[in-house]
């Protein structure tokens, strides 16, 4: 049976298919898990402080409990600092770390290098990376199609959406499988949708993927449309590139603010977006980046704030209400 | 006949009475007590049987507030919050263009009112510093009553914790200073000010009408009008007045 590595966030998953290994980014198992509340608690009960991001908590105790990873891919750069020590606590506890870092500055070299370094540990070459590039691209084409039916059609939900574009992380360990997943969605896609339902608001999802579990649900019941997930679309590798090291620099998630905001900015026009709520995690750099993304989104942003894993708490679930309110006066 | 408006908020319920655009009678309730006395749990829902509460009989009812997505209350349409206090400031002001700031229990409401509708807003968020629950609890720690708080505004002590927990024990420090106890009690009105400006900076307009139980506080009021260097109208009933904006909404509904 092949191996299994986990990852902390997104990275060139094409080394680790092309090494025979099996991807299995450690967020999707946490938030999907059982009770990803307690996974939490866990980490506390470690002495992981409460003011610090539940994710990296949650993150902390799956690994530790999932059986047959001994390896983790941790990303140094790109994501949050937090990580620097929650890998060292995961090789307390005999875990394998293998650090990864994307080049604040999109340096191309630097970036082929810290490939180039953890295909020399999985022991790949460019050949076979390049194949599963290849392969990989097919299935991402899909996850585009579903994006594409979401805002275009109304004919897939916000909540679809999420799951099948987050997934392109590590494809669920299988691509052939995950592709397939694809292909039922595709298949159930509800085409007429647009047509039947009157003008909905059209909501834009900015920032990392919610902790709570019924963001989604809970804005489509008051009558809007999420038409855009940011990180989840950046996921799949939404711009089609043949370089590989080039995909990684495009992909906006690991670099500065501006990137991301160009991205967002062009999407929203395209996608006629009338709203966009920017979810940040409590303890999170990325609600000082907020104050940037305020100030240069064309269009109104409720900045949303989630801590532990659950329903929405009834602040922002007012919050909410407010918003979607005064977009459909 | 009469609309009632009804505001479910974290630490009271206000019932508001109207007919023909006045407010003819108002009623508070503390909220755990109202929840409590008039309401019954059907299928894991909490009702609030409005003939209980023995009411002169009504043509509409409007409800809003904290409570909301928790509970029903018979024969209530629901509006959403914010909407409602919109509403409360565009009747009791008559102006079309402020921002409003209500400070209540444990919320911090910043909206921007620009031609009669919402155009943006800005709430606290996971903290209930600058609510009036941080004021009862800074007044206790002082051995003073909210009225007596709410005339200090001369010499603020500085504090720095912006916490409602942690403030406690900062201001137990500051007694222990020397400091007078109206020196101490503007500092924790001035808090309360320096919390809410930069929210209701980024929304500013040349009036500010500020309700909620806060407003109550005349001392907060004329800290922020020197703050914020902006006319800051306080209505007749800045505690009703989501209350208010839901009466209305009620009487414009029928």
């Amino acid at each position: 049976m092949a191996k299994k590595v986990g990852i902390t966030t997104t990275v060139p998953v094409e080394i680790i298919y092309a090494a025979g290994w099996v991807p299995v980014d450690l967020n999707n198992i946490f938030i999907a898990g059982q009770q990803p509340g307690v996974a939490v608690e866990k980490a506390e009960q470690a002495g992981f402080p409460r003011n610090i991001c539940g994710w990296i908590k949650g993150l902390y105790t799956t690994l530790l409990e999932q059986p047959g990873i001994e390896t983790v891919i941790a990303v140094t750069q790109g994501d949050c600092s937090n990580t620097h020590a929650l890998m060292e606590t995961w090789q307390v506890a005999g875990i394998k770390v293998i650090p990864f870092a994307f080049p604040y500055d999109r340096d191309y070299d630097l970036l082929k290098l810290q490939m180039e370094k953890l295909m020399a540990y999985f022991g790949t070459g460019w050949e076979q990376v390049n194949r599963w590039k290849n392969r990989l691209d097919q299935v991402r084409k899909k996850a585009h199609l579903i994006d594409r039916l979401t805002w275009e059609g109304e004919a897939i939900s916000g909540e679809i959406n999420h799951l099948a574009l987050i997934g392109c992380s590590d494809f669920n360990g299988d691509p052939d499988a995950y592709e397939r997943y694809l292909d039922s969605l595709i298949v159930g896609a509800n085409l007429t949708a647009k047509t039947a339902q009157p003008r909905r608001v059209r909501l834009g999802y900015a920032g990392v993927p919610p902790i709570v579990t019924d963001f989604y649900q809970y804005c489509e019941a008051y009558g809007a449309k999420i038409v855009y997930n940011e990180v989840q679309r950046q996921f799949a590798m939404p711009f089609a590139e043949p370089d590989i090291v080039e995909q990684y620099r495009r992909y906006t998630y690991p670099y500065p603010v501006f990137r991301r905001l160009e991205d967002i900015n062009r999407e929203i026009a395209c996608r006629r977006i009338d709203g966009l709520v920017h979810y940040t995690q409590s303890f999170c750099f990325r609600q000082i980046e907020d104050i940037i993304l305020r100030k240069q989104v064309k269009v109104p942003v409720l900045t949303l704030e989630g801590d532990r894993p659950g329903r929405l708490d009834a602040r922002s679930r007012m919050r909410l209400d407010a918003f979607l309110d005064m977009l459909a006066a | 006949m009469l609309y009632i408006g009804l505001d479910l908020g974290s630490r009271y319920v206000k019932a508001v009475f109207m007919a023909k655009d006045k407010v003819v009678e108002d009623r508070t309730y503390e909220t755990l007590s109202f929840y409590r006395d008039f309401g019954r749990r059907v299928n894991n829902e909490l009702i609030i049987d409005h003939q209980r509460l023995n009411w002169p009989p009504f043509k509409g009812l409007v409800s809003t507030g904290y409570g909301r997505n928790l509970l029903k209350v018979a024969g209530a349409k629901v509006v959403p919050e914010l909407r409602a206090h919109a509403q409360g400031a565009l009747f009791q002001t008559g102006l079309q263009d402020f921002t409003l700031l209500d400070l209540g229990g444990q919320d911090s409401k910043v909206v921007k009112v620009k031609d009669g509708r919402m155009v943006d807003f800005r709430t606290n968020d996971k903290c209930a510093a600058s609510s009036g629950r941080y004021l009862e609890n800074m007044a206790a720690v002082l051995g003073i009553t909210l009225a007596e708080l709410s005339e200090c505004f001369e010499e603020p002590v500085e504090l720095t914790a912006t916490c409602a927990v942690f403030g406690e024990s900062e201001l137990i420090g500051q007694i222990i200073a020397g400091y007078t106890w109206q020196q101490l009690a503007a500092g924790v009105n001035q808090s309360i000010v320096k919390r809410v400006v930069p929210m209701a900076g980024e929304l500013i307009s040349p009036v500010v009408v500020f309700t909620g139980g806060v407003a109550r506080n005349r001392a907060v009021g004329r800290l922020l009008r020197e703050a914020l260097g902006v006319e800051v109208i306080v209505p007749v009933y800045p505690q009703l007045n989501g209350a208010i904006g839901c009466a209305v909404l009620a009487a414009a509904d029928r």
